[in-house]
């Protein structure tokens, strides 16, 4: 595969992990209070999805990096300023709402519009990358819903390592129950990957990358195309946080041995 | 009226795991609640043999597949599985055990079939001849209850969203199906599964107790120094002698796997939390973890909770816990370690 | 420093302009000069010299973890930044809100254990007795009438995180400029007497700087000017001073630690939105407070921790707890709910702490020039006039063909700031505090004069820099020093500070923690600002001296920790830092109590440029 790989990387924004999240109903439907103002970072698993673009793409000359996300646009632009020292990419941006309330299929629907407009993108060299779900909608479904609408029927969830055979196969390894991983070999693109966290730590900022990254960002950024999304023939009876306080005994001053003991006779119950 | 379809496969050993009787149970409610006749479709090299042990679930229909090229987990043959199953059972719900297999494929299926999928459903309520699921949404952080209008609706159950059906064995007539696929189209071949790299398999899912370790192991303690080696002998001891389940905070997490020699055997694969894994066992006990809300979210399935810390003001402090208890971790994993090795030794 | 000591291949950009950090300073700065980069036609208006034929090109690195995860009140009467916004629409901006109300206020002492002169105690007696006729409630009492230099009748309440966001998405969409958070700058590059451009901070260290296998040795961003707009803290600012002179002994240096929430008031709570409320009196006669109410019912509140309060355990966050305890406020705040926590230092000495503000090839901006006016209690909107003027400055400049040579700044930078109302409102509030250094009531009594007289009148400065009381001077006839040794040997045993310990034996009451507003500190932490530290950074908080650590009666770096990172080390030696809970509030870098045995007017804590911090967008 010496002309490289044409890879997609398809990652949402969600708000900063931290943050705390209240749902609230909108005259759109459901959306988290004060969404707007809450910082938000690029979907964990998605990102690590970015950074194992980069990394194959920088190991096989020729290859290609687009990350196409589906964002309000303003959110999105302050995202990139994180985001966009990371790795090279180009950013096929598409304004609609970030939300985990809309429907997996529109998404996808959406996506697939803008993977279609990417000029010269060769099907025979598309890995389809993205996060195996996203920290919002935590559906785990959109990637596969693209896939099909990409006829690609060779995919994978949970991927936490991709390796190129000297064949030009790759080597798959998929998290599967218990904290095992199935090894599958697939002949080569075209392939869809859910990532799971993979075994990339988060490359470092680099100024250079981000320099040049934002001079196809921002033009993108203005010139990007919005998509209504919603969530068409789902009805959302309730959505609620967990009422989970637990009257919290705290023991203190308490011997180690009357703890153990505790313990263990609370195991054995 | 629906029509609905369990899609099901055998382990190893010709058997239906747990979480495929949970998914029983679901489908024999949704068929009662709804009055709706049911099918079940296994997937195993001997389904008849399987469709025996729940002969009396009251299915209208046993389909089975057998051929070779669908026993194993693979997104090509999967999806033309599914696809034949519904259509010969013309289901407008599907349900599988929302395992790594079926949430590989439901949503892409659902879409070749014109409908939508829903994976890690937690709850199936019927309500006035319709269905409802609840689903979490924000990465646990909150619950939705939802209906949809798009059939087929493909359904992956999270493990515990029932009881796992018991009832009868039961001679019945299974229908195999003969599923055409091109080989060309078949592109990946799985090799199998590959445990971590470690000698001991620290994560099991059945076991009754999580046991979480956060970075206080590795942290300085009182004296100044840090033992990791220690922490690390300690842990390892409690899994052998109480089959617990490990998992880790972030923290800990990704302080071993920057290759510092802290806890070998822990990986990411061991992370609970938001960005991490959320286990379901009826116990866990949390020890030098001090409880932060990323963490706890991964808690969500964990009924009762417990936690060792030296801060009485650490997170699990503040209703997180059902007990805290103040005190060093590492004397008393060692005191508990000690008490159960006594144990042992008494049986 | 490892740049040194480390040959090591070392990237390079070119740019025109890099700035540091971006705060109000900076960003009033990028603002201004953006609205004029382009000519109306789509064409450069100022071309750039190291990019011929495009605009000039401008970065700015800002250190936090997004643009958003700023500190600070606000009020302001953003007489600047209305300039710069001609068409400022406050709905345009989250929690904005004009200010209708203002309340000055004295808290009495509710408890009996603040520490109060006795002319205080005598007040608040007095006012007691006299509360019939007086404008009093729940302790406290309402002062008649405000003084004008005081006021901010036509201002704005912001939270500078969102303020920052709006900001900052405009500029980005501009495309003309470009920030880039998550991004520390090491120090200047300095050659001879002038500068060069700045180093961003090594990436791949261990937290002690060594390399690991993912080594980025912090690239070189050449630039023809650089503006320095790091705040009060800020490394290279600080080392800017260290070269160029105008420093001033620490003696000048005046600091406070403001330390706040915003909070999601009750609902049953009346007061109005717009409400301004200050505070003095209470917990301490030295500790001032504010209370601002922006719409929909959250309100941004706090406490300033000034370093002439000679408390050696003096801890913002339990103050904090009892300032908002106050039956004065608790009022309005009982059954509120965090929504965000954060810290940071001022540097209060105003134009007194003046350093060089130019040289060739830089210039320097905001709080960290000395821009701050502590008698008017404002910083944010005087910072953006510095940015803004700077920003015309340069458009002349560049338009003009010529260098960001010191000499042309001075007749541009240096003769606008010195012609602006910034300039006159500095020099009136430049001596107001001195009063505060020989009393509390000397301290009201200057800042008035101050105020009163246009700065014509004010105290004397003290000489030198007091020295610290130790914890049995502080406590003396309140806690008996064989107890404080005790407490000592407990707490130093656990690597615990000793300020909570010590404050309940005081006389102070354990605070009634309800988990939605009174939170221990960790949880402040981690519910209202979400702290958080990347690895691959070496961390940016140093003990220079163990030696000197160690015979260090009152640790007090750990003791007013914003964030608790620093603890004492129970073997002794440097105290430990957990960067996973630092806030970069700087505070540890003024209040360290020892001086360096070579630079007396430098304390034992080095305070580098790091990254990650709050993530909260709110303060
Ligand atoms: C995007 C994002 C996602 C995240 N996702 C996750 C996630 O999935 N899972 C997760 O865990 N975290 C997650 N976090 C991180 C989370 O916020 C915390 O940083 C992390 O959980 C802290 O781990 P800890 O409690 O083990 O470590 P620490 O906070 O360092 O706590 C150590 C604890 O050990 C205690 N201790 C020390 N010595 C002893 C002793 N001898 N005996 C008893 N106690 C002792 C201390 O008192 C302290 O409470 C996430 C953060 C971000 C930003
Ligand atoms: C609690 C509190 C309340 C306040 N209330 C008010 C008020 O009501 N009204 C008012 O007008 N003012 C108020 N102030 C003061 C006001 O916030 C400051 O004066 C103002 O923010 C100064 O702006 P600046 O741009 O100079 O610096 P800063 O706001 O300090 O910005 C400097 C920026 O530089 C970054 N930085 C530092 N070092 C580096 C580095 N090495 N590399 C990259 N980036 C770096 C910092 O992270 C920061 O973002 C308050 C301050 C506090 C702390
Ligand atoms: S850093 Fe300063 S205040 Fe802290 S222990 Fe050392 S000498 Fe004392
Ligand atoms: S260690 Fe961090 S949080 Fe503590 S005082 Fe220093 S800068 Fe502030």
């Amino acid at each position: 595969m010496s002309e490289g790989y044409h890879i997609v990387v398809c990652a949402g924004i969600v708000p900063d992990p931290l943050q705390t999240l209240q749902p609230v109903q909108t005259p759109t439907g459901w959306g988290l209070k004060n969404e707007m103002m809450l910082p938000a970072v690029l979907d964990p698993w998605a990102a690590h999805a970015l950074y194992e673009a980069a990394h194959l793409a920088k190991k096989t000359p020729g290859s290609k990096v687009y990350l196409v996300s589906l964002a309000p646009k303003a959110k999105l632009q302050q995202v990139m300023m994180t985001v966009a020292q990371k790795a090279a990419f180009e950013l096929v941006p598409v304004d609609g709402p970030a939300s985990g309330f809309t429907e997996a299929f529109e998404v996808a629907s959406a996506l697939y519009e803008a993977i279609m407009g990417i000029a010269g993108l060769d099907r025979n060299k598309l890995l389809l990358f993205g996060g195996w779900e996203s920290a919002s909608r935590g559906a785990g479904s959109t990637l596969q819903i693209l896939g099909e609408m990409l006829q690609i029927h060779d995919q994978f969830q949970g991927v936490d390592e991709c390796t190129v055979n000297p064949d030009g196969s790759l080597q798959i390894l998929e998290r599967v129950e218990g904290g095992n991983h199935q090894v599958s070999v697939c002949k080569g693109p075209p392939v869809v990957l859910g990532w799971a966290t993979g075994n990339l730590p988060e490359p470092p900022n680099n100024p250079q990358i981000g320099m040049s990254n934002m001079r196809t960002i921002m033009p993108a950024l203005q010139k990007a195309k919005t998509a209504k999304i919603g969530a068409d023939g789902v009805f959302f009876g309730s959505v609620e946080l967990p009422k989970q306080l637990r009257q919290t005994r705290v023991v203190k001053d308490a011997q180690v041995d009357e703890i153990a003991r505790e313990i263990l006779e609370w195991i054995r119950k | 009226m629906e029509t609905i379809l369990v899609v099901l496969n055998v382990d190893e050993n010709g058997n239906l795991s747990k979480h495929a009787l949970e998914t029983v149970s679901a489908g024999v409610k949704l068929s009662k609640g709804l009055s709706s006749p049911f099918t079940v479709g296994i997937v195993g090299p001997k389904p008849e043999l399987a469709a025996e042990l729940i002969g009396g679930c009251g299915a209208t229909h046993f389909l089975g597949v057998s051929a070779e090229a669908f026993q194993i987990p693979r997104y090509v043959t999967d999806s033309v599985l599914i696809e034949n199953l519904a259509n010969k059972s013309q289901a407008t719900l599907i349900l599988a055990p929302g395992s790594s297999r079926w949430n590989r494929v439901l949503p892409g299926v659902a879409h070749r079939l014109g409908g939508r999928a829903d994976l890690h459903v937690g709850e199936l309520k019927v309500a006035e001849g319709k269905l409802s699921i609840t689903k979490w949404y924000y990465r646990q952080r909150m619950e939705a209850v939802l209906q949809r209008a798009h059939r087929p609706w493909c359904l992956g159950l999270d493990s515990g969203a029932d009881a796992p059906w018991q009832g009868e064995r039961g001679q019945v007539s299974v229908e195999i199906l003969d599923i055409p696929i091109n080989p060309a189209e078949i592109r990946t071949q799985v090799q199998g599964a590959k445990s971590p790299s470690t000698s001991e398999q620290t994560i099991r899912p059945d076991a009754e107790l999580l046991f979480v370790a956060g970075a206080g192991w590795t942290k300085k303690q009182a004296d100044g120094q840090a033992h990791p080696d220690r922490a690390a002998e300690l842990i390892l001891r409690f899994l052998q002698l109480s089959g617990a389940s490990l998992g880790g905070s972030k923290s800990l997490v990704d302080l071993s796997s920057e290759g510092q020699s802290v806890l070998p055997f822990m990986t990411h694969l061991n992370q609970v939390g938001q960005t991490g894994a959320t286990p379901r066992h009826p116990k866990g006990l949390a020890t030098c973890c001090h409880g932060e809300e990323p963490h706890v979210v991964g808690w969500r399935f964990i009924n009762e909770r417990r936690a060792v810390n030296l801060d009485p003001n650490c997170g699990w402090a503040h209703g997180k816990a059902d007990v805290l208890y103040v005190a060093d971790a590492f004397q008393v994993m060692e005191r508990l370690n000690a008490l159960l090795e006594q144990e042992k030794q008494s049986k | 420093m490892t740049n040194e000591t480390l040959s090591v291949d070392r990237q390079e950009i070119a740019v025109d302009i890099a700035c540091v950090g971006f705060g109000p300073a900076t960003a009033g700065f990028l603002t201004t000069l953006s609205q004029t980069l382009m000519n109306s036609d789509g064409s450069p208006a100022i071309e750039s010299r190291v990019m011929p034929g495009a605009p000039l090109q401008v970065v700015c690195y800002e250190r936090a973890d997004d643009v958003g995860f700023a500190v600070s009140g606000v009020v302001t009467r953003a007489r600047a930044i209305r300039t710069t916004f001609p068409a400022l629409n406050l709905q345009d901006i989250p929690l904005a809100t004009a200010v209708s109300r203002e309340e000055l206020v004295y808290l009495l002492d509710p408890i009996g254990a603040s520490r109060r002169p006795w002319y205080m105690r005598f007040a608040d007696k007095t006012i007691r007795a006299l509360r019939r006729i007086l404008p009093y409630e729940k302790e406290a009492l309402r002062l008649p009438y405000i003084p004008p230099f005081l006021r901010k009748d036509d201002g704005l309440l912001l939270s500078l995180g969102q303020f920052h966001q709006w900001v900052a998405s405009q500029l980005l969409a501009s495309g003309l400029v470009q920030i880039w958070p998550g991004t520390p700058v090491a120090e200047p590059l300095i050659e001879g007497d002038s500068v060069k451009g700045v180093r961003l901070a090594d990436q791949g260290v261990t937290k002690d700087g060594t390399p690991t296998e993912s080594f980025m040795p912090g690239m070189d961003i050449l630039a023809d000017l650089v503006v320095v707009g790091d705040g009060p803290v800020g490394p290279v600012g600080r080392k800017l001073e260290e070269k160029f002179g105008g420093s001033k002994p620490s003696h000048l240096n005046e600091w406070a630690v403001g330390m706040k929430m915003v909070v999601d008031l009750p609902e049953n709570c009346t007061l109005p939105e717009g409400t301004v409320i200050h505070t003095f009196g209470f917990p301490e006669p030295e500790i001032f407070g504010f209370l601002y109410v922006y719409r929909d019912r959250v309100a941004s509140l706090g406490i300033f921790v000034p370093s002439w309060f000679q408390n050696p355990v003096r801890s913002a966050y339990r103050y904090l707890q009892h300032w908002m305890l106050h039956p004065y406020l608790w009022q309005h705040l009982e059954g509120g709910t965090l929504r965000s926590w954060g810290a940071k230092s001022l540097k209060e000495s105003g134009k007194l702490g003046e350093p060089e503000l130019i040289g060739n090839g830089f210039a320097r901006i905001g709080e960290g020039s000395g821009s701050t006016n502590v008698l008017t209690g404002s910083g944010v909107d005087e910072a953006w006039l510095t940015g803004a003027l700077l920003a015309q400055a340069v458009i002349q400049l560049a338009k003009n063909g010529q260098t960001f040579s010191k000499e042309n700044l001075e007749k541009t930078y240096l003769k606008l700031r010195r012609g602006s109302w910034l300039e006159t409102e500095a020099t009136i509030a430049q001596h107001a505090r001195n009063g505060f250094h020989w009393g509390f009531f000397s301290g009201l009594l200057g800042m008035s004069l101050a105020g009163f007289t246009h700065g014509m009148l004010h105290f004397p400065r003290r000489k030198k820099n007091h020295r610290m009381p130790s914890l049995e001077e502080f406590f003396k006839n309140r806690i008996a020093p064989e107890e404080i040794a005790q407490i000592r040997k407990e707490c130093y045993a656990k690597g615990k500070s000793l300020h909570d310990a010590l404050m309940t034996k005081a006389g102070w009451p354990e605070i009634p923690f309800d988990n939605k507003l009174l939170v221990s500190h960790q949880d402040a932490l981690l519910l209202g600002g979400k702290v958080q530290a990347p690895d691959s950074y070496a961390d940016h908080v140093l003990f220079l001296y163990p030696e000197l650590c160690d015979a260090c009666g009152v640790k007090l770096c750990a003791e007013m920790c914003s964030g608790q990172a620093i603890t004492p080390n129970p073997n002794g030696g440097r105290p430990n830092f957990d960067r996973e809970k630092c806030v970069h509030c700087g505070a540890c870098l003024w209040n360290c109590t020892q001086a360096q045995p070579t630079d007396p007017d430098k304390t034992a804590v080095e305070f580098r440029a790091g990254a990650g911090g709050l993530h909260s967008a709110e303060n």
